[in-house]
This record gives structure tokens, sequence and C-alpha cells, in this order.
């Protein structure tokens, strides 16, 4: 990542009288090599570039690695533009910056992985979330979580649903339950089938209910019959709220699947 | 080809409710299979256009902010729209004003295409193509939405969003970000957003063989911790089917989860379900 300072190098009144005409100070630049001009118009033109970085960027890298590469972008704006053309410098610079973080995403493998910047993000909510829970007794809101992590609360709503989706980042390690190991609740559900059914289900749901694995039909349990939540439920099973979440909504597409298929 | 949108959106032209819009779109991206950049490219232009309404469109004032997505043979196209006073696009400037008037340059490098239009009788539209040979997967529902609805909020308290949907995949992939990200806002629990979504899977997964129109409806009007939703038009009888456990044992779950409030309400050819989740802690 190329390092810029945006800070002019020549004090800006060595350019004085030519600061108010961009026009001038590219062609002193692009023509003559004048590099004070240059610094002159980065310095003008930086907003744009940290404007852009953070319409475009939002919540998935750092900022300031993305100011790094929108800063990128600009100075290939500099180089390029042509006063001759008509348009003004910020039509132009425009496309070519996202052009430039476009660029950087895609080859940084953003598209198909999930960007590191979101990545940490979506651990610190979730411990967090576990942290507040554990202080208050009670799950936390998105406005406290947001709060407590000085996040807004479009980045907490995303990291949420990426808790939700990322099957394959190992989020959600298992660790030991309030009253002992994982590998007891397996046990117990083997011998004692009919204490996980739902209440008042007809015969196909109960027939189906043998198909979803022993730990999510506890869960199922746990949340619709004794109406325990699902941080309580978390608690008793030893893993986090949100893959009680992810099971729920995943065991109760597994249910509809199969009923769907056996009716 | 008739252009028939694959869901409608119309809600308060708040700067909250450019997030539900957002994940609107992140639902439909995912629907139609754009990785993470073209839903990066999709998302910022929308809500550069979106921007544009809540803060320019009503002089101040609230109104309605659409937002209708159609799927194109080959292409995605996103029309955001206003029924305010309507706007001139800014005139080429030497660039010095920055921070204003970079939308249309902004959706122009993201876009394949962008339109800029003022509509007759007041208010203006953007429409927005991004390229995806995907979109043409989705099937399009039975036709046009007859009218457009928009549900006035009683209060600054409450928000509100109706949402029109094509009944097919983009469903199940928009409805329960929509409604998890108004929970959100509505100060619900984690856990709480977690159940509204598994309601909204619910619903998603029932209503679309259900419904007696040719869009589902999606009504959701959101107060302080809490959340209620109309959903129609169902053909007589699919109410009840949709929540009895004959259906698919789904039962104890919407009854569950939202405390047993909902009822099916009858009119003369169609029923429509309305049910409400509460946040139950302090």
């Amino acid at each position: 990542m190329p390092t810029m300072t945006t800070t002019p190098k020549t004090p800006l009144r060595t350019v004085a009288g030519t600061q108010d005409d961009p026009r001038e100070l590219f062609l002193r630049w692009q023509r003559d090599g004048d590099a004070g001009a240059r610094d002159v118009l980065v310095h003008r033109f930086m907003p744009l570039a940290r404007s852009l970085a953070r319409r475009y960027g939002r919540s998935s890298e750092p900022f300031e690695d993305l100011l790094q590469v929108a800063s990128l972008g600009l100075l290939k704006a500099l180089d390029r533009y042509d006063t001759d053309r008509g348009h003004s410098f910020a039509s132009f610079a425009v496309p070519t910056i996202l052009g430039e973080m476009r660029r950087y995403f895609r080859d940084s493998g953003w598209a198909v992985h999930v960007p590191r910047g979101a990545q940490e993000r979506a651990l610190k909510v979730r411990d967090a979330r576990e942290r507040l829970a554990n202080e208050r007794g009670r799950a936390p809101t998105v406005n406290q979580l947001a709060e407590y992590l000085e996040l807004d609360t479009e980045d907490v709503i995303d990291a949420l649903q990426a808790l939700q989706s990322y099957e394959t980042l190992s989020l959600d390690a298992p660790r030991p339950g309030a009253d002992g190991d994982l590998i007891s609740y397996g046990d117990a559900m083997g011998e004692d089938d009919e204490r996980f059914e739902l209440v008042e289900l007809d015969a196909t749901v109960t027939a189906v209910l043998r198909h979803i694995a022993p730990r999510e039909r506890l869960i199922l349990h746990m949340r619709f019959v004794d109406d325990l939540t699902q941080t309580e439920i978390a608690e008793r099973v030893g893993i986090s709220q949100m893959q009680v979440s992810r099971l729920l909504r995943r065991s109760l597409e597994q249910l509809r699947t199969l009923t769907q298929a056996a009716s | 080809m008739a252009e028939i949108p694959n869901v409608c959106l119309s809600l308060p032209n708040r700067p909250e409710n450019v997030l539900v819009v957002r994940q609107a779109l992140t639902g439909v991206a995912e629907c139609v299979g754009l990785d993470a950049l073209e839903t990066n490219d999709l998302n910022t232009a929308v809500t550069e256009a979106c921007n544009n309404v809540v803060l320019h469109a009503y002089d101040g004032g609230e109104g309605p902010l659409e937002v209708d997505v159609y799927a194109l043979p080959d292409a995605l196209a996103v029309l955001v729209r206003d029924h305010g006073r309507g706007i001139t696009p800014p005139a080429e400037s030497d660039g010095e004003e920055l921070g204003t008037g970079l939308g249309l340059p902004v959706i122009a490098a993201l876009s394949r295409d962008v339109e800029l239009k003022d509509r007759a009788g007041g208010g203006t539209e953007v429409r927005m193509e991004f390229a995806t040979a995907k979109a043409a997967e989705l099937e399009l529902g039975g036709g046009a939405v007859q009218e457009r609805r928009y549900i006035e909020p009683l209060d600054e308290t409450a928000n509100t969003v109706a949402l029109q949907l094509a009944p097919n995949a983009l469903v199940r992939a928009v409805l329960p970000r929509v409604l998890s990200a108004l929970a959100a806002r509505a100060h619900f629990s984690i856990d709480r957003i977690s159940d509204v979504q598994i309601v909204a899977d619910v619903l998603a997964a029932k209503s679309v063989s259900s419904i007696s129109g040719s869009h589902l409806d999606v009504g959701v009007t959101v107060a302080p911790r809490n959340l209620e939703l109309r959903l129609g038009p169902l053909q007589t009888g699919h109410g009840e089917s949709l929540l009895s456990a004959a259906a698919d044992g789904m039962a104890p779950v919407i009854e569950r989860l939202t405390d047993e409030r909902y009822r099916v309400e009858r009119a003369d050819s169609a029923e429509t379900l309305a049910l409400c989740l509460v946040e139950r802690g302090q």
C-alpha cells in the first residue's frame, strides 16, 4: 500500500495567485512536473477522496486502509485529467477513485471472502453480546451494542447478519456449558425421543422430527415448549446465542422441507 | 416487455429508513447471486439516490420514499422515487462543492445506466440499472402492482413500511432482513430480533403458495418495542392454514413467538393475516 502525504510540502503562499485556478495548477503539474502544484491539488481534492471512501467502503474495511486506496485513485486522476475536455475534475475523478477501490476489493479477494474488517467487527459484536447478556442477565438491543462498541447501528445489524450466515468461519467454537459438556446432551437425547416433541403436532410432524438432529430437537423443545429465551438456551447448551438462532432457523427450515416431502 | 416490479417498498423518507432499503436490496442481491463487490456497488448507488430523497425531496418535511426493483433479462433495475418538489440535476461545477452533488456521479460510476426524471405531478425518479445475468432467473409474479400503498406513520416514534413482493424466492430473501432491521430500530433485544426472523421465515415459506393476488402485500407498523405485521391478500381459508398445525406443524412457532397475538381478518374474497411481536424484557 503506497503511503502519501496529504499536506502540501510547499507552503501555499508560493503558489499564491494560482491556487484558485485549478486549470493553472493542473498545467503546472502535468506539463512542468511542479510537485508543489500537485500538493495544492491533492490538498484541495482530498475531501472528495475521503467522501468516496466513506460512501463506498461502508463497514467493510478499516477506514484508513480505504482512504489510502482512494488517495491513490486521486493521484491517478490528477495525472490523467484533461483540462481541455470541459468536464469538471470531480466528475472525472469520481469514477477513477471508485474504480481504484473496486480494483482493490477485487484483487484482495474481498468479493469472495468475508472482508477482514467485517470479520473483526462480527467477532467484536458477538463477544460484546455475550458480555452484556452476562452483566445484565438479558440479551442487549442493537442500540445498546452499538453504544457499547461505539459503532453505528447499521454496522451492528450487518455484523449480526454476518454471524447468521458465515457458516465457514469458526466463530462458534463449542464452549463448556453451565453444567456439563456437550456430549452429555447428545447422550441424554438418544434415550428419550418423546421428550423433545413439540406440543400438539400431527403425526407427520412427529414422524419427521425424528430426522432432526438431537441437539436441534432439544433446542426446538427448549424454545417452543419450555419457552426459554435464546440466551437461556445458549447457556444451557453451551453454545452462543447466535448459534442457537442459526440452529433454530435451520432446523425449522428442515422441518418444513421434510413435512412437505412427507405430505 | 411489460415491466413488472419484483419488489416495491414505500416508507417515510427518514435517514434510518435508508438502512431498511439497503437490507431489502442486500436480500435481492443475495437472491440473484451478486457477489460482495456487486452488492456493494448496488447498495452504494441506491443509498445515494435514497439520501437525496431523505435530504431534499420534501423541504424538511416527511413523505414517501419509494423503491422498486425490476428483474430484466440481463440486469436489475432499481427505481427510487419521491413525490416532492423534484430536483434539477446539479450543474457541472468545477468540483469545489464537494460532498453535495456527488450522488449522481457516484451512481453513474457504479451502475450500467442511470436516468433522472422529473415526474408528471411532482417528484423525481432515479432509474438505475445494474448488469447481472442472473436477474432473469427470478420468476415474475402474476401481474402489475395494482395500487401502491404507503402507510402514514402516526407520529415520529412510529415507523411504517409497505412492502409489495412478487411471490417468488425474493420473499424469503427480503422479508426476514427488512423485519429484523425494523425490529432493531424498535429496541428489540437480539434474542427477539432472531424470533422476528423465525416468524418471517415461516411466513415467507408458507405465504407464497397462499396469496390470492399478484403480489404479497406486507404492511409493517413499528413503534418502540412493538412490531405489527399485516400480510395478504391470502386465498380464503389460507390464513388459518398458514397458522394451523395441520399445514406443517408450525403453529406452535407463531403462537409462541407472537404470544398468541395473531388473527385472520376476512374480507369478501381474501384474507389478511395480522400479527404482533412485542419486546417483553424491560
